[in-house]
């Protein structure tokens, strides 16, 4: 597409105004977490550090866990979004190809799960898994955020299914596949980026989730980074520096993990199916 | 890696005493002290506990004051709960609604013979015929200003509202607030208009019989006062908690602000020259020297319905309060936590604490201005549980927010502030 | 081709019955509760039928919060489609560091909602915050302000900080709404000499049109619900400023223990969603656009 020189123009006004509405924040926080703390607090910030340091993440490391809340939120995420999958695939595609009795109405059904305050089931969720034994553990957490991803994911893995040529999936099926089949054979590799994004998304969803890690959790070597960041806060003192350091690294492995799959992500989202 | 190496070897000695001691009680300790330095504090207390009594194993889980609320009274009544909570006074009635607590009075007694409590402190405790916890640490609030900062200016420390008006006033310059204040609808604020409210005649919010006796000329002054002085706080204070207020006086921002301490922050995040640090009593109405404060014990609550468990837990709190523990327990934050016994306010390992020595002039003052130490609610016995809900509710300071964010009356504001106190105890 | 209802049932059975164990019957429980008196966790109540809904249907605070959560939804769909929007036309672009930039700007959404929170509450205080100093280095303000000290402003910064949060994903999804625009049509439209500005209202917003319905559906339940972000960033202040339902259910429940009423209110609440999504969604079907 050619762009005129006014357009142009716009765009990169445009640009610069979301580079500096996304990134500016993380650079204040990323470059502020190397500052000494006499300087985070200055009357007059500072834009680029005049000083350097490593002790807030010094005082990080060495005092709290931050090591087992990573691998704890690493393990919660991941198993939430492969669970997310393993449930919202079959679901998707049914809702999509499969005829059956009251399908519209289970398929609003189920978007319908984000009809209510979620801070409602929090206590009787709590004393469901005090009576299955699962307070105080990841498993709990698990369950809790496939439940907040699975109705989003089954929507957006139905619209990738239906972007695929419905010739390729006809072919398959004349030639005797079973549905399982056409949808292991054909339909998931066919629909990867698709189903890479739902993953990301149920992945996401679980990494950021704060409240009912908070309250289920009561050990502190099962928590979550969320909830490990906000035990540094502190009730009477905030050390910002601290703080500082920690969301940085609370940022970092997410950012290290997109600096991988975020391409998928974003294509997935805009192609859904292999064309 | 450190840390993974860290995990795996406290995960190796938690295994040796679960075996070596097959019998051994075991008990959990939850408490809201969750930075990092003061779990360590704590770790260093329990081991050494547990090295000396090989029968009791104890272990601790830090939580957040955010989520506490809920979660506690979760976890106790889905049989998950911990054996021991350190507490604030508010926390008590809620848990003992749910029957969770039982009276430790005995206990509190022998404590008392052996340590001699600040009286305040287990009042905060003593109501409905029982003491529902065990005081372990202080904390009031204090007047903090920079001296030189006062000097330059030409003023006194304050000892009457007119003179701390003044002093604010006179403090206040460009780029410098004279008096920071909190006006947020958050615990804070609650300290803050309370510490004014007790030195202005107004520290009862409840009859003797329980009827509601918030709305008075006295607190509608001090409530007046207090809104006089928003003018010398920064614009962002209506959303301050206890961590702004020491930013603004650690950057200077702040003449003066009402606070627990300021000593770590000021001796690690601003100059750290203890000469200079001024703390005060929090002034009265007329000037009269009577200053009162408000004081937070926080306390133990003991949650076990096991014998055993108790009986364990009593012994880690006997050990905590022995004065050549006690001090290196407070001193998890040095200069913010202050002694409930009379043999802590003089035990050496309370004192020999390296910044506790730098600052000994300004702890000693706290020390003192705690004698006469008030909690709403928690006054002259007159406890009854719908404090759990106001106090939890902030409606003292909602009341406040009423009168600087609202613009209302402050007569208007305290009058619907009984009010919401009075449908919060329905 | 209704020929293996089994099957069918086989595929979608679980992912129902687990919705229904964590969600379905949690929220029947909050029913019951809310026909009972009970006041903190763990203590019992009586049954008192209708009474909480009485007193919830004539409770201010109730008609304040849901009046707060109205403008909350409408504010936030607003600004959160309009700053998507932008984003998600100009992604459709093509500049160099296009992939960069279609990767990164979702850095906002992946990042824990505490941490958002820390991030912006130290942003905007006055004591070493950088956008008081910005805003009065750029000539927009004189003196720092307080971004949390009247309801109103209050309630508009933290609109714009759930914002901020969550217009990189939305507009992700727009643009996954707009690749699938066959270029064909602009090209057709170009040589027919159709404006940029007609092309846009005449191709890409009908076309755009479903997936916005969609998004605004799922946001406006989204957004109703947000809660963390409100309780850590202001605790419903000032003055009950940014008290929307969420947070007065949550109040109600843990801070004032009144588990009962807490529940009544969240009923409401959910009946009014539903309401709205039964009415949103079968509007969707009929237009037949739903995909």
């Amino acid at each position: 597409m050619r762009r005129g020189r006014s357009w142009n123009a716009v765009l990169v006004a445009g640009l610069l105004f979301f580079v500096a509405l996304v990134g500016l924040p993380f650079w204040w926080v990323v470059s502020g977490s190397f500052k000494i703390p006499q300087e985070i607090i200055a009357r007059v910030p500072t834009m680029f550090p005049q000083s350097f340091t490593l002790e807030h993440y010094q005082k990080l490391l060495s005092s709290s866990d931050y090591g087992t809340y990573l691998v704890n939120s690493l393990v919660v995420s991941s198993l939430s979004a492969f669970i997310t999958l393993l449930l919202a695939i079959p679901a998707g595609y049914a809702f999509f190809r499969l005829e059956f009795k009251g399908r519209e109405t289970y398929y609003r059904i189920i978007l319908l799960a984000y009809a209510f305050p979620s801070i409602v089931v929090l206590i009787p969720l709590f004393g469901m898994f005090a009576k299955a034994g699962l307070v105080d553990t990841r498993t709990a957490l698990v369950i809790v955020n496939v439940a907040f991803a699975l109705p989003f994911a089954i929507w957006m893995l139905r619209s990738f299914f239906a972007s695929i040529p419905k010739e390729i999936e006809e072919a398959a099926r004349l030639d005797g596949g079973p549905p399982l089949t056409v949808l292991w054979r054909i339909m998931i590799p066919l629909t990867a980026p698709g189903i890479a994004a739902v993953a990301i998304f149920a992945f996401v969803t679980s990494w950021t989730e704060y409240v009912f890690a908070s309250v289920m959790i009561l050990s502190d070597a099962r928590r979550t980074i969320p909830v490990g960041f906000s035990g540094i806060i502190g009730q009477y003192q905030v050390d910002w520096g601290l703080l500082l350091a920690g969301a940085s690294l609370a940022i970092l492995p997410v950012v290290i993990v997109f600096a991988f799959i975020g391409r998928w992500f974003v294509t997935g989202l805009t192609e859904g199916a292999v064309k | 890696m450190k840390i993974a190496l860290r995990t795996l070897l406290a995960t190796a000695m938690l295994g040796v005493p679960a075996t070596a001691f097959a019998d051994a009680v075991e008990i959990t300790l939850w408490h809201m002290e969750q930075p990092p330095h003061r779990v360590e504090r704590i770790q260093m207390l329990i081991d050494e506990f547990n090295a000396a009594n090989p029968d009791i194993v104890v272990s601790q889980e830090p939580q957040n004051w955010g989520e506490i609320y809920a979660k506690a009274p979760a976890a106790l009544a889905a049989g998950t709960g911990p054996d021991m909570l350190f507490a604030i006074p508010d926390f008590a009635p809620i848990l003992k609604e749910m029957g969770a607590l039982t009276s430790v009075e005995d206990f509190v007694a022998e404590l008392d013979a052996e340590h001699n409590f600040v009286d305040s402190t287990v009042e905060a405790y003593s109501y409905d015929d029982g003491v529902w916890a065990v005081p372990l640490y202080n904390m009031t609030l204090n007047l903090w200003y920079r001296k030189s900062v006062l000097e330059e200016a030409g003023i006194d420390v304050p000892t009457s509202w007119d003179e701390w008006r003044t002093a604010a006033e006179r403090l206040t310059t460009d780029g410098r607030f004279g008096m920071g204040l909190p006006a947020n609808r958050q615990l804070y604020t609650d300290q803050t208009i309370y510490s004014i409210m007790v030195n202005g005649d107004a520290s009862e919010i409840y009859n003797e019989d329980g009827s509601l006796r918030f709305d008075n000329d006295d607190t509608v002054a001090a409530y007046d006062f207090y809104n006089s002085m928003m003018e010398f706080s920064p614009p962002d204070a209506t959303s301050w908690t206890w961590g702004e207020a020491e930013a603004c006086f650690a950057s200077a921002s702040c003449g003066m602000i009402m606070q627990f301490t300021v000593i770590s922050t000021y001796e690690n995040q601003a100059e750290g020259d203890a000469s200079d640090l001024g703390v005060a009593a929090i002034p009265t109405r007329d000037g009269s020297g009577d200053n009162a404060t408000i004081a937070y014990a926080n306390a133990v609550l003991l949650l076990s319905q096991e014998e055993a468990e108790r009986e364990a837990s009593q012994e880690f709190i006997r050990f905590l309060l022995q004065p050549e523990n006690y001090g290196r327990f407070l001193n998890m934050e040095p200069g913010l936590f202050m002694p409930v016994t009379a043999d802590g306010a003089t035990a050496d390992s309370f004192w020999s604490d390296p910044v506790v020595q730098e600052y000994r002039d300004q702890i000693e003052t706290v020390i003192e201005n705690g004698q006469n130490g008030k909690l709403f609610g928690f006054t002259s016995g007159r406890v009854f549980p719908a404090i759990a809900s106001i106090s939890a509710q902030n409606v003292l300071a909602e009341t406040l927010q009423s009168v600087v964010v609202s613009d209302m009356e402050p007569a208007d504001a305290v009058e619907a502030g009984q009010a919401r106190m009075e449908d919060l105890s329905r | 081709m209704a020929r293996k209802p089994i099957l069918a049932f086989a595929f979608v059975a679980p992912a129902l019955l687990f919705l229904a164990a964590t969600l379905v019957w949690p929220l029947v429980s909050a029913f019951v509760l809310s026909l009972q008196n009970v006041r903190g966790i763990g203590t019992s109540g009586q049954w008192v039928g209708l009474e909480n809904y009485r007193f919830i249907l004539t409770y201010a605070a109730f008609w304040e919060s849901a009046g707060l959560s109205l403008v909350w939804v409408l504010a936030n769909a607003i600004v959160q489609t309009l700053l998507a929007l932008a984003a998600a036309l100009i992604l459709h672009q093509k500049f160099p560091g296009l992939r960069i930039a279609r990767t990164w700007i979702i850095l906002t959404w992946i990042v824990p909602t505490v941490v958002v929170v820390m991030i912006w509450r130290w942003l905007f205080s006055t004591s070493g915050g950088m956008i008081n100093p910005l805003l009065i280095q750029l000539g927009i303000l004189n003196r720092p302000m307080g971004f949390f000290a009247t309801p109103e402003s209050a309630f508009a910064t933290l609109v714009f900080i759930n914002s901020w949060r969550w217009f990189p994903f939305i507009a992700l999804m727009m643009l996954a709404g707009l690749s699938r625009i066959p270029t064909e049509l602009y090209e057709a439209a170009r040589i027919d000499g159709a404006s940029a500005f007609k092309r846009f209202t005449r191709i890409t917003w009908p076309l755009l049109a479903p997936t916005l319905t969609v998004l605004l559906i799922i946001g406006t339940l989204l957004s109703f619900n947000v809660f963390d972000i409100i309780w850590l960033m202001t605790q419903g202040g000032p003055a009950g400023g940014t008290r929307t339902l969420p947070i007065l259910i949550y109040e109600t429940a843990f801070r004032s223990y009144r588990m009962s009423e807490a529940a009544t209110i969240a009923v409401l609440a959910t009946m009014l969603l539903m309401a709205f999504a039964v009415l949103a969604t079968r509007s969707l079907a009929r237009s037949g656009d739903e995909r």
